[in-house]
């Protein structure tokens, strides 16, 4: 059976049309997705469904076969399912601590809360240095740090990260992806959307793309990064300049 | 120079005041993105019940607000539930609960003076003529004890905002709504908690205003537009921003009042409102407008 079932899903934004139309995804425990393909695919969008920050229109989506999709963002939370989005994930007028203090806000054991927080600060030291100050005022990638830090407060179950690298140093953005293949190996699921389409599928076990809001291909990683037609059609720009998708 | 300090040390006793009257507004605002109109009426239906409470059962307004915070607490969340999560995904939200609180604040105003009539009413506990002194400055006995209730009311506000899972939970919703969702508050139910803590703040502030200053239905609508003026000033939804602007502006319009005349001061309210729109439309402690 699968974790994470998506089935037929439409869904949108106010009036305006579908963008995920009559999606279907299957999820499994323990491997790691990355979701890739062109601006407007849908990417962004299925993340947003499965939070539940966004109702689908049509279709359901079903954790362990139970549906959740008309959960509300926290409940689905207390599922399992953490959702990092791409901007504005940090609280910026809290602290270092007190963001990912409230990252296991649905965590009532003071005691597991500080272990938790001891494994983010040896996960993050700059985090640890900079555990006083503002979460606004640290740099793009320590606030990418600090929002995938305050997911793992939660212990997730499938952790959701979208474009995880956007906007950061090369340097910084290994610093991520290597924290990712740590959380992988830790055995917790992961849903990637990222811009780095090459490098997003180097980490991931599978590999799905995404286009005009239905799935189009999906398969091992690797054989999607060895397909032709995929790399002409999805990733061509990244192979050639080695960045966007 | 001594006469300026006297006058200061009237402005910071009323601003410590506004600063409580202003605080529920803010909260409103800064949590739910509630433009709350009916605020300066839920304080004037507030002083009415201590007013009555200390004339027909002598109990005495300062401790009015010991059962007005719990019962406006409650009728917060109840006004809450009723209106405001019905239009909770309006795309017109804001404009929507501009009209909706406009209506309340109407409808409220209606039902007081229907009841109450248009009398000026005020409370004369016996602290309200008395006054002592700190060296050689008076220190009027009724406004220092609503200062320093006030202050403790607002600390209370800040240490709950600063150590409580709930308090956490508010904060990260004023600051990020979605990413709030995200790390599992359920922001429906903070939301209710947190205009019901802001009608718990016109409720005590009722209690204050009953004896402090004279009061009728319609008076609501000259505090609304000096709460806004002070909220704006500080910055929508900030609280410290409230409490800095309340204290300012108490001192300048005390200054005013003193240096010009009587009827200057609520002028002091609106030149500082508009000298804010122009060079920092933010307010002192807003996050920048949105483009």
């Amino acid at each position: 059976m699968a974790l994470l079932e998506v089935r037929n899903v439409n869904a949108g934004y106010g009036k305006g049309p579908d963008i995920l139309k009559g999606l279907s995804l299957s999820v499994e425990a323990g491997k790691s997705y990355c979701i890739i393909g062109p601006n407007g695919a849908g990417k962004s969008t299925l993340l947003k469904v499965i939070s539940g920050l966004l109702q689908p229109r049509a279709g359901e989506v079903a954790l362990r076969d139970t549906p959740f999709h008309r959960a509300r963002p926290d409940q689905v939370l207390a599922a399992g399912i953490c959702f990092v989005p791409q901007d504005q994930a940090v609280f910026p007028e809290m602290s270092v601590r007190e963001n990912l203090t409230i990252g296991a806000y649905l965590e009532k054991d003071r005691s597991v809360i500080k272990e938790r927080m001891e494994r983010v600060f040896e996960q993050f030291p700059i985090l640890a240095e900079r555990a006083s100050q503002d979460g606004g005022k640290l740099s793009g990638g320590q606030q990418q740090m600090l929002a995938l830090g305050r997911a793992l407060m939660i212990d997730p179950e499938i952790l959701m990260l979208d474009e995880p690298s956007l906007g950061l140093a090369p340097q910084i953005a290994e610093q991520i992806f290597a924290t990712i293949r740590d959380l992988e190996s830790l055995g917790i699921t992961i849903i990637m959307v990222e811009q780095n389409a090459v490098r997003g599928l180097e980490l991931a076990d599978w590999g799905v793309v995404l286009d005009l809001g239905i799935v189009r291909f999906e398969g091992p990683a690797e054989t999607i990064l060895d397909d032709p037609r995929i790399r002409e059609l999805y990733l061509g720009k990244t192979v050639d300049s080695g960045s966007g998708s | 120079m001594t006469d300026i300090i006297q006058v200061s040390i009237f402005g910071l006793l009323l601003g410590g005041v506004y600063a409580l009257f202003a605080s529920g507004l803010t909260l409103a605002f800064g949590v739910m993105r509630i433009v709350n109109l009916s605020h300066a009426v839920f304080i004037v239906a507030a002083a009415y019940v201590a007013y009555f409470a200390f004339e027909e059962l002598g109990i005495d307004p300062l401790l009015s607000v010991l059962y007005l915070m719990p019962l406006f607490f409650l009728l917060g969340v109840g006004v809450y539930m009723t209106f405001f999560i019905r239009i909770e995904g309006s795309p017109r939200y804001v404009e929507m609960t501009v009209l909706l609180t406009f209506g309340l604040a109407i409808m409220t105003e209606g039902l007081l003076g229907w009841r109450f009539t248009g009398i000026f009413r005020q409370a004369k506990p016996s602290y309200l003529t008395d006054a002592f002194f700190i060296g050689d400055f008076l220190v009027p006995t009724g406004q220092f004890y609503a200062a320093v209730l006030s202050l403790v009311l607002l600390s209370g506000l800040w240490g709950f905002l600063r150590f409580t899972r709930t308090g956490y939970g508010i904060r990260a919703t004023m600051q990020n709504r979605s990413a709030a969702q995200l790390v599992g508050v359920n922001v429906r139910r903070v939301s209710a908690i947190s205009y019901g803590i802001s009608a718990a703040f016109a409720g005590a502030s009722g209690a204050l205003m009953s004896y402090l200053f004279p009061f009728f239905p319609f008076r609501h609508w000259q505090w609304i537009a000096l709460l806004l003026a002070l909220v704006v000033l500080g910055g929508m939804g900030s609280l410290k921003g409230a409490v800095v602007g309340a204290l300012v502006l108490g001192v300048a319009s005390s200054l005013v009042v003193d240096q010009i005349g009587p009827g200057w001061g609520p002028m002091a309210f609106y030149a500082a409102l508009f000298g804010i729109l122009l060079v920092r439309p933010q307010g002192l402690f807003g996050k920048e407008l949105a483009a």
